[in-house]
């Protein structure tokens, strides 16, 4: 890295001397040569799946330069005598964990200085728990929480990260201003390069392998040509990824099933392995893709009209699982992106085929990119394009040992179980809760779990009472 | 965060207004953000937006009792139709946790305005008292989860209850003597004696011990 950046500030010094069109022409040109030389000092190691730890090395220095950045504002911050923004995820209420029945019961005991005996059925200060509770939740609630990215507790030099602007002092805003010059001049043009480079690779290869006849060489090629362009989309990204328990990996006629928080998601796990994916068919250049890829290898595309019928997705699911030539499905249960700190409401369909099901954990390191993709605030391109100016994207993957649902379970629970294992490996949390709450409202069933429960104390109560 | 001088300012004058410290009103002006989306003003609407909410049966009365004139001191009744922060802060303020440093008084007042509160709950029509259909009301949204629970059962519960409170208030009742209601000194005489306190508040985390912890 360091190499490359002194060769390109030389080449520009001097081609300084020249002025006008034909500075500008060289300098562009250099640029293009240098990120062609780069891109085959990138692309060749992926080929053959080899790393020369540059990345590594990256990344180590990147965190020096953070924590000196982050000292530099708390200092800044001191000297104003001032406080600096601390983010605080844990949430800012100590929440009782009793249960409704015991605090009641509590309020009752405290409140009550009539006999014991003559329990009452319902007294005024049953209220005070639920008012308290409905407060607890609006000063703070689990959900919401999920669907914002996440904060960082130290800065990380990306402005979209900071909320103590006013404490930068003038180095650390020279600082900044290098880092947005690497990041958009340097970096950026070099990954979208890699990036156009490994798709167009992909479709071209698929297409060919296409026209091979079916056998073993076919799928040789096949697995290769897949491998090799995600790996280039992997090094697009500057994708540092840390991958944990390989001999877990899926293995035909499984499911792979893992947490979702972005569209990158797929190009992390498929660079380590060989999956047929599931999914919607698109147009355009999602849709070219898509159609080049199921040439070399079955995947599974639907289209709109049948993504709707539940039971047409899972016959064909079923149908791909139980042959035992084809590739494990890559399935991400959640059906929206979470924001990696938690793991939501696994869906129950791709639990109910009765396949061998492979979980996955993947946990993004947010200090060098946040890689959480809110799709109500930005699209797919503004997404992409803050992918590809972050530092880095870092992430471990865990592949679990596999899972199978039991006889006396039914799907949902299969799938929350599966969902525990994910979390606990992650180190996320375990919520009830549905993904869907990010664009819909609460259903009525979970309404009426708290109503019912206090309703049986009170009726309990009142039938005892009529029958002594 | 706009002008460091004049936020600072206002900090102040609510710290002193309702009590918070400045990081906690920091954090809830967050809340209050977030809940309003970026507006000034929150409205009923607004509070759909909570999911845990969903779930608390009494969650209409919650949100009513945010925007009652009582509760803002605005008036003797009726409610406004949207609240600022400041206003926010004031509803928030009736669950704050008696401070250990706060003389008899306080403590005695900051008790009367919790209970206060309550009573605002109860009695929807702000006529000063809880009258026996206000007091079905109530046990019936309790209860209203239940599919089970009849109506009448619900009813059965609240006049009993209410029967209990008013052998409290007012003793031995003639026959032919009608009990008007519950009165805020007759709530006040029921909770003679008995440690409210540690029910009705929230507990903010403790700010500068999180923030060494990274």
């Amino acid at each position: 890295m360091l190499l490359l950046k002194t060769y390109r500030a030389s080449f520009i010094f001097r081609v300084h001397p020249f002025c006008g069109d034909l500075a500008f022409a060289a300098a562009s040109c250099g640029r293009v040569f240098l990120s062609f030389s780069s891109q085959a000092f990138y692309s060749v190691p992926a080929i053959f799946g080899v790393s020369f730890g540059i990345r590594k090395l990256y990344m180590k220095t990147l965190l020096k330069i953070f924590a000196w950045a982050t000292l530099r504002m708390e200092r800044g911050a001191k000297e104003k005598n001032h406080q600096l923004y601390k983010p605080y995820t844990n949430g800012i209420i100590a929440k009782d964990p009793t249960s409704l029945e015991e605090e009641i019961k509590e309020i009752r005991r405290s409140g009550s200085s009539k006999a014991l005996d003559n329990t009452p059925e319902f007294e005024l200060s049953d209220i005070f728990y639920f008012c308290r509770k409905g407060m607890e939740t609006i000063m703070d609630d689990e959900v919401t929480k999920r669907f914002s990215a996440e904060e960082l507790e130290s800065w990380n030099l990306l402005s979209r990260t900071n909320y103590n602007f006013q404490y930068i002092s003038l180095r650390l805003t020279v600082l900044w201003g290098l880092g947005v010059l690497i990041r958009y001049c340097f970096l950026l043009p070099l990954r979208i390069a890699l990036a156009f480079t490994g798709i167009s690779l992909l479709v071209v290869g698929t297409t060919v392998v296409g026209y091979l006849p079916n056998g073993r060489f076919k799928e040789f090629m096949s697995k290769h040509v897949h491998l090799m362009c995600y790996r280039i989309c992997v090094r697009a990204l500057t994708a540092i990824i840390t991958y944990h328990d390989r001999e877990n990996r899926p293995r035909n006629g499984g499911i792979c099933v893992a947490n979702h928080t972005s569209p990158i998601d797929v190009i992390i796990l498929a660079s380590d392995g060989y999956y047929a994916m599931v999914g919607q068919v698109h147009g355009g250049l999602m849709g070219v893709i898509q159609r080049a890829m199921v040439k070399a290898c079955p995947h599974v595309w639907f289209e709109r009209s049948e993504v709707k019928d539940r039971h047409l997705v899972a016959k064909r699911l079923t149908e791909h699982v139980q042959d035992k030539s084809k590739l494990p499905i890559l399935i991400f249960p959640e059906g929206t992106c979470i924001n990696n700190t938690s793991v939501m409401m696994f869906k129950k369909g791709s639990f109910e085929i009765g396949a061998t099901v492979y979980p996955v954990a993947i946990k993004y390191d947010p200090q060098f990119g946040d890689a959480f993709w809110n799709s109500s605030k930005y699209g797919m391109v503004t997404y992409l394009l803050r992918m590809m100016t972050s530092w880095a994207i870092v992430c471990s993957v865990w592949y679990l040992p596999p899972m199978t649902r039991e006889a006396d379970e039914d799907a949902v629970q299969f799938a929350n179980r599966v969902k525990s294992a994910i979390a606990r490996q992650g180190g996320l949390v375990d919520l009830l809760w549905d993904g869907g709450l990010k664009r819909e409202k609460v259903k009525d069933t979970f309404k009426e779990e708290q109503q019912k429960l206090y309703s049986k104390m009170i009726v309990g109560n009142h039938e005892d009472r009529s029958r002594s | 965060m706009g002008a460091a001088h004049s936020a600072s300012e206002e900090v102040r004058e609510l710290e002193g207004k309702t009590g918070f410290s400045s990081d906690q009103i920091e954090q809830l002006h967050r809340r209050f953000k977030q809940l309003s989306g970026d507006q000034p003003t929150i409205r009923k609407e607004n509070f759909n937006n909570v999911p845990d909410l969903e779930l608390n049966p009494i969650r209409s009365k919650i949100v009513r009792a945010f925007f009652d004139n009582r509760n803002l001191r605005k008036g003797p009744s009726g409610l406004a139709d949207e609240i600022n922060f400041e206003d926010f802060l004031t509803i928030m303020s009736y669950f704050r946790p008696i401070d250990t440093s706060m003389d008899e008084e306080q403590v005695e007042l900051s008790r009367k305005e919790k209970l206060r509160f309550l009573f605002h709950m109860y009695d929807s029509d702000s006529d000063g008292r809880i009258t026996l259909e206000e007091y079905r009301n109530v046990v019936e949204e309790l209860l209203s989860g239940n599919p089970h629970i009849e109506k009448e059962s619900a009813r059965s519960i609240a006049d009993g209850a209410m029967m209990e409170a008013a052998s409290v208030c007012m003793g031995q009742m003639e026959p032919d003597q009608v009990y008007e209601g519950i009165t805020f000194e007759d709530f006040l005489k029921i909770w003679q004696g008995i440690d409210i306190e540690t029910k009705m508040h929230v507990r903010f985390l403790n700010m500068e011990t999180m923030a060494l912890c990274h």
